[in-house]
């Protein structure tokens, strides 16, 4: 029994991908820690298919996906800024429509050109297969990004919490604002390798979002949402091999399971604890005002007694 | 850090802001204030009064014109953390996973070092700040589990935290109860005595001359600016408000014959109410055309 749940750690490429998706996915946790409060959940959902062209035209050209990908994702992100900016239109619109041009452009540069890339590999991401060169990639990416996250974590939660407040303490929000959004593309063109581009703002809303209901604290949140995203990596890739599934979608259900737990067990936010709240309320109402008849009443004459 | 020395004031010559969109916001606007001053701005929704926060902070740059503060440029005086800024209340995300305590640490950020690790004198000086608007003992609560006044005080305290010499509190009285409301006088009163600058934009008319020892009137630009008694007017209240002000003229005469003693009580949005003498309510006249006890003079 033992020695087949230590079988996946026989093999080279489960043990890369183990701890490739456990380091992705905390990076990638504590990102949608501010993501979520800023409320950039569609801005992540959309960068992660922007940088789709990217990685096509770096395909074509011999470059590295990253550096494509990573510039595809912050063009996108500029051109929805800009769009937002001069037009009428509301910020979903305007998402909705930046994203879904890039990604078509994406698509079709893949199907034009074929190259050494397969569309498959970048939609549903393909982290047993990922090569040493990418593996480097990544983690210096993911290694990055972490080191600023933790370095910049107060400056972001100032900005996110009161933009106002913190450019009154003298703080360059515009940088702030770029540096946001300059980690959420290097992090969904990490995370891209090993969930595939549709699911990557799975990995960089979901935890953040758990976490949020379990506490009211942000630096709780943080520590929490990295841990879940660490522990949902690791845990989802090494039940892919059992379940002989798509890595990807082993750890988003995963950290799907544990959003829903929270949602309905959380100890003050989550849906149970609502329902004790407003049960306690009734009967407090009740205790206060028990001669209090119940159901609709008669319109009363005492009023006007 | 220390700017005492420094003679404080806010100079805004002849600002004009326009938006992308080519709304010109502001136009020609010109006043000054100087240290050791309560100043209310006053004017209707959609007069500016935001874009005027807004240009003084630093946030939007004027077309033309200039802001200077302390005689120098906003930037600068941004750096040196001289601007406090007290947000209203709908412009603050309650739910924030953040407590009473870490939004007034975040006044501090401003004098940290790039990691932004509070040192023994952070800590004084929040707990100080949190002392002197009465929250002290709310300090570990999630700010969305406070009252509309008490939510009022800690962004006060986090601008006291700031140690700002200018403050600019944006609509400070809006569901607030009496007593924060007495609580941020007070307090705004002793800043003026340190030679602070309060900028406070307000539709609270009454509580104008109860606090405020200066008056900037905007509507689109600066109508009139100067000591509160030579601003409010009449006049220069029907000029910031156009139609908008009610007006109830109350008669106090006693004989027909003697001294008149009217008392002309204006307010721009909320109809007051009025009881008799004999306690029950006045629906006569308030709002109306005509009435025995009030009349509208709306002009």
């Amino acid at each position: 029994m033992m020695d087949s749940l230590l079988v996946p750690f026989q093999y080279e490429y489960m043990v890369k991908a183990i701890l490739l998706s456990g380091l992705i996915g905390a990076v990638c946790a504590f990102l949608s820690c501010f993501i979520t409060l800023k409320g950039w959940s569609l801005m992540g959902d959309a960068l992660s298919h922007a940088i789709v062209p990217g990685v096509a035209v770096a395909s074509i050209f011999g470059l590295p996906f990253s550096l494509g990908a990573f510039v595809a994702g912050l063009l996108a992100a500029v051109g929805m800024g800009w769009v937002k900016h001069r037009s009428r239109l509301r910020e979903d619109a305007v998402i909705g429509v930046v994203f879904t041009t890039w990604f078509a452009l994406g698509v079709l540069l893949l199907s034009v050109f074929p190259s050494s890339i397969n569309l498959r590999t970048i939609v549903f991401g393909n982290i047993l297969g990922i090569s040493d060169q990418d593996i480097v990639q990544v983690v210096c990416i993911a290694g990055l990004s972490l080191g600023v996250l933790l370095v910049k974590w107060r400056d972001l939660l100032v900005y996110c919490f009161d933009a106002s407040h913190a450019r009154s303490l003298g703080m360059n929000t515009t940088f702030l604002h770029f540096l946001l959004l300059a980690l959420l593309s290097a992090t969904a063109v990490a995370a891209m390798q090993t969930v595939g581009a549709v699911l990557v703002v799975a990995m960089l809303v979901t935890p953040g979002a758990t976490a949020y209901l379990l506490t009211d604290r942000f630096g709780r949140m943080i520590i929490l949402a990295t841990g879940m995203g660490l522990f949902c990596g690791i845990a989802g890739a090494y039940a892919s091999y059992f379940l002989d599934g798509s890595t990807g979608g082993c750890i988003v259900v995963l950290q799907t399971c544990l959003f829903l737990i929270a949602l309905v067990l959380a100890p003050k936010h989550g849906l149970l604890a609502a329902r004790a709240r407003r049960r306690e309320a009734r009967a407090v109402a009740g205790a206060l005002a028990p001669s209090m008849p119940k159901g609709p009443q008669p319109p009363s004459s005492s009023l006007s007694a | 850090m220390s700017d005492d020395s420094t003679p404080l004031s806010i100079e805004v010559t002849d600002v004009t802001v326009a938006y992308t969109n080519g709304n010109v916001a502001l136009r020609d606007t010109t006043f000054s204030l100087h240290s050791g001053t309560v100043c209310a701005l006053v004017g209707v929704n959609g007069s500016g009064k935001s874009t005027l926060f807004k240009v003084i902070m630093g946030f939007l740059k004027p077309a033309k014109g200039t802001v200077s503060i302390g005689g120098r440029p906003v930037k600068e005086a941004q750096k040196r953390n001289l601007v406090a800024y007290v947000p209203q209340s709908e412009e603050v995300d309650w739910t924030f996973p953040v407590s009473v305590w870490d939004v007034v640490m975040m006044g501090r950020y401003g004098s940290m070092n790039f990691l932004r690790i509070p040192r023994e004198e952070d800590r004084r000086i929040v707990k100080e700040s949190l002392e002197r608007v009465g929250m002290s003992e709310f300090k570990d609560r999630q700010i969305g589990e406070l009252s509309g006044g008490q939510k009022k005080r800690v962004f006060l305290a986090r601008a006291l935290a700031q140690r700002g010499r200018i403050m600019l509190l944006d609509e400070p009285f809006t569901g607030v109860d009496v007593k924060t409301e007495t609580a941020i006088i007070d307090l705004l009163e002793e800043l003026r005595e340190d030679g602070h600058i309060i900028l406070v934009s307000t539709h609270n008319l009454g509580s104008v001359p109860e606090f405020c020892d200066r008056v900037v009137l905007v509507n689109r630009t600066v109508l009139a600016s100067g000591p509160t008694a030579q601003i409010f007017t009449e006049e220069n209240l029907a000029k910031a408000f156009g139609g908008v002000l009610r007006h109830f003229k109350f008669d106090h005469t006693d004989l027909p014959g003697s001294a008149r003693n009217e008392v002309l009580l204006l307010s721009d949005d909320e109809r007051p109410l009025l009881l008799g003498h004999d306690g029950a309510p006045k629906r006569s006249g308030v709002g109306t055309k005509t009435g025995p006890l009030v009349e509208d003079s709306r002009k």
